[in-house]
């Protein structure tokens, strides 16, 4: 027996150290494929390039395949699409940027990029860039996504972009008598449009409707939404050398204030800040919000039939205007969308830049642009995509006014701190029908203290 | 299950080991062990490959938790992995001491929530499953429909339960409030529960409304081995229901509360799925649950050092929690045996 108990020891040894071997065997890997990234083979007839992409369009494999094929029948070089979800793929491209066992192409979310190229697992695209124009080709706060602070190169190629507007009802300002050239051109204005609203229009059609809502803390993506009113106070997300958080001077207070004053004020429905973005977008859609703020892919879908979530009012009403000016008399917007990046590990380098390239040109952009209800990421294509519908074209404006956050490895981070107490403020004026100074001062200054130490983060 | 019986202790080991004893040469026991190796062979060979999965599955992923929790890993060094910069106790101390930390003000409000949350649950399933259990342990008209419609909580997913109650919780167009202002006027203004400080309620109700079935299953098992006999020789010496229940049925049912109070506690203080799909992966100071801040700090804000600390410690507390546990229900759990 003792013999056997002997060898089931040696078993569970050996076993161990086949598992330890396997665990640093991935290191050795890793080696190993950046070397031979190093001597990237030119394109072959036969190569196959694998592209993680994350749900962009109604059937994001299919669409995105549709329009590789004319790339795949031009070079001969095949694309093998992965649709990856938005809740996995921040773990699944990091781990696969320090593996080094990951697809060749993936696509980024605008502000992820700087985190990524920081992970020291992406090819940087410096030389190929200048074949498309290089910067020239991009307005300079949506090519400022392909940087990373403190890193030369670029990182990244931007593929769509995202901006953020102002949606209202056209019938519900007819009915409350105003000019939607006028009504949301300043913060005055704004305000005042939305009382004007609650007062005169507090029904359309027999339903009720509400002057204005925004998702609260619930949202993935509230510190978008809040920004661009800070911005537009004068204020900043961090320092010019983004050393420390500014997210609790007095503009940046002062920019959030003038939101939670909309709650003061009675016009901002409180029940949405119970609720995600898709769930205020769809209040909106249904025909209860008579202004909201949104993307563009919103007027993408008033067309498509199959999206019941409009109702027949709202989807015949769809009215867009860029943000209103702050105090400085300057708008902003937030800029997003998405990247693509080449992995270091793919021994397809060549190819893969050439499928970028192809991704990058204005045609590849506008039907891509038009499946997802996106804005294409490059100038030129941008203006031809805008000229099919003047709602489009005050989205350019918007686009032109974009503002994008600093490249910094550590911005999510710094995101997440500034969306539990952006959260945390909208949350206090939604139960208590105000905020006052000290609990927004307060909560200003415990996200900055978060971001501070975010920020401080060090190598060693 | 075991079910309560009153029998005498009988320890299978001890007796075996006895027998053994007896048997073997005076030299020593060395013979005898191997001799019950011997008898055991199957037993052994069978349990390897659980053995040899359990060490690769949990033990080195557990070992190499520990050994992050005293790493730098943050966004610079998370590509690193093991071979990021030492810390020695600098996580911990964080964590524990260094109120200028902001993630210490983020822990110490995870763990006064988990602790609210878990007791207050805990409670409420194993109270309320007992209650129940008491209620639906009589012979009347359509018991079984009863007890099969009180078992459908437990059968739906945490998932789904997070959803709905999500959808009941909202102040405007939720049941609850429409309940509480509209239709009873129970209160005068509606209250906002998801987010602030109700956003604790919000999620401890559910967890209890999807944990009580199952408690009250274990627990009406209990009752309905609890001989009659007893109640009946105990009424005719003149007691009345409640020295009943107080002297017969929870001094019998004392092992199943204790085995439930044991999992509700462990599976408490894990809760993550429920707050998340209700409130998002922040719930905020309020209702932010150990588990919800250890994930977001590890996967959304890199800061796996912090988050293997934090699971360090919740380890350890759980532990400390299992050795109370057994310190306090030792007897009941032989006597069960």
């Amino acid at each position: 027996m003792r013999r056997k108990l002997a060898t089931a020891s040696w078993l569970v040894a050996v076993v161990l150290a086949l598992a330890v071997a396997a665990c640093g065997g991935s290191s050795s890997d890793n080696n190993k494929s950046s070397t031979s990234s190093a001597a990237a083979t030119p394109a072959k007839q036969n190569t196959t390039l694998t592209m993680w992409t994350m749900p962009n369009s109604p059937d994001p494999k299919k669409d995105l395949q549709g329009l590789i094929a004319p790339f795949t029948a031009q070079t001969g070089i095949k694309v093998n699409v992965q649709v990856v979800g938005w809740d996995v793929q921040l773990d699944r491209i990091r781990n696969a940027a320090v593996s080094g066992t990951g697809p060749d192409i993936t696509q980024a979310g605008t502000t992820q990029v700087p985190f990524f190229a920081a992970l020291g697992g992406f090819a940087n695209l410096d030389k190929d860039v200048g074949q498309i124009g290089g910067s020239n080709g991009y307005n300079s706060a949506i090519w400022n996504t392909t940087k990373v602070v403190g890193q030369d190169g670029t990182w990244a190629l931007p593929w769509f972009t995202e901006a953020r507007a102002i949606y209202y009802r056209t019938d519900v300002l007819k009915k409350a008598g105003l000019d939607p050239a006028t009504a949301f051109k300043d913060w005055d204005t704004f305000r005042q449009s939305l009382l004007t609203i609650k007062q005169k229009v507090p029904t359309i059609g027999g339903k009720p409707i509400s002057p204005f809502g925004q998702p609260g803390g619930k949202a993935f993506d509230l510190v978008h939404d809040v920004m661009p009113f800070v911005w537009a106070a004068g204020g900043s997300e961090l320092s010019p050398d983004n050393k420390t958080s500014t997210i609790n001077s007095p503009q940046a207070e002062e920019g959030i204030r003038f939101m939670t004053q909309l709650v003061k004020d009675g016009t901002f429905d409180k029940s949405m800040l119970e609720r995600d973005g898709t769930q205020v977008e769809n209040q909106y859609k249904g025909g209860h919000l008579a202004v909201w703020i949104g993307g563009p892919w919103v007027l993408g879908s008033v067309k498509r039939a199959d999206d019941k979530t409009w109702s027949k009012a709202a989807r015949a009403n769809v009215g867009v205007a860029p943000l209103p000016a702050g105090p400085t008399g300057k708008a902003f917007t937030f800029l997003g969308g998405s990247d693509l990046m080449v992995f270091k590990s793919s021994k397809h380098q060549d190819a893969a830049w050439q499928l970028l390239k192809y991704l990058a040109s204005d045609r590849v952009q506008q039907g891509y642009a038009n499946l997802l209800g996106m804005f294409p990421a490059k100038e030129s294509a941008q203006k031809q995509y805008a000229a099919q519908d003047p709602n489009l074209g005050k989205f350019l404006t918007a686009v032109q006014d974009g503002r994008t956050y600093s490249p910094i490895p550590q911005w999510a981070q710094v995101e997440n701190a500034y969306k539990g107490s952006f959260g945390q403020i909208l949350t206090t004026a939604a139960a208590n029908g105000n905020v006052s100074d000290a609990v927004l001062k307060k909560q200003l200054d415990n996200a900055a203290k978060q971001a501070d130490g975010f920020l401080s983060q060090s190598t060693g | 299950m075991p079910t309560p019986t009153l029998k005498p202790p009988v320890l299978r080991d001890e007796v075996s080991a006895d027998v053994v004893r007896a048997d073997a040469p005076a030299r020593g026991w060395r013979p005898g062990r191997r001799r019950r190796f011997s008898r055991n062979r199957l037993a052994y060979r069978l349990i390897l490959p659980a053995l040899i999965f359990m060490v690769i599955v949990h033990i080195l992923p557990m070992i190499g938790g520990v050994v992050l929790s005293f790493k730098n890993l943050n966004t610079f060094t998370f590509s690193r992995l093991f071979d990021a910069p030492w810390n020695g106790l600098h996580n911990y101390r964080a964590i524990l001491f260094d109120s200028a930390n902001p993630l210490h003000d983020g822990f110490v409000d995870a763990v006064r929530n988990s602790i609210i949350y878990t007791t207050t649950t805990v409670a409420g399933t194993l109270v309320g499953g007992f209650a129940l259990a008491m209620l639906l342990n009589r012979p009347m008209r359509g018991i079984r429909v009863v007890r099969t419609l009180m078992l459908t909580p437990w059968v739906v997913p945490s998932f789904v339960v997070a959803s709905l109650w999500g959808f009941m919780w909202q102040s405007d167009s939720g049941i609850i409030n429409k309940v509480l202002v509209d239709y009873t006027h129970l209160l005068g203004h509606r209250p906002v529960w998801l987010i602030g400080d109700n956003a604790i309620w919000a999620i401890v109700i559910p967890s209890i409304w999807r944990a009580l079935p199952f408690a009250m299953l274990i627990f009406l098992a209990g009752l309905q081995a609890v001989p009659d006999e007893l109640h009946e020789a105990a009424s005719i010496d003149g007691a009345n229901a409640w020295q009943r229940f107080r002297r017969i049925t929870l001094p019998l049912l004392r092992p199943l509360i204790a085995i439930q109070l044991l999992f509700n506690v462990i599976y408490a203080t894990y809760q993550y799925a429920i707050p998340v799909v209700m409130m998002g992966t922040n719930p905020g100071p309020k209702a932010d649950l150990l588990m919800t801040l250890i994930v977001r700090q590890s996967f959304s804000n890199n800061l796996f050092g912090f988050g293997s600390a934090a699971s360090v410690l919740l380890m350890l507390a759980m532990l400390g929690w299992v050795g109370l546990w057994y310190m306090g229900f030792r007897r009941d759990l032989e006597l069960a045996r």
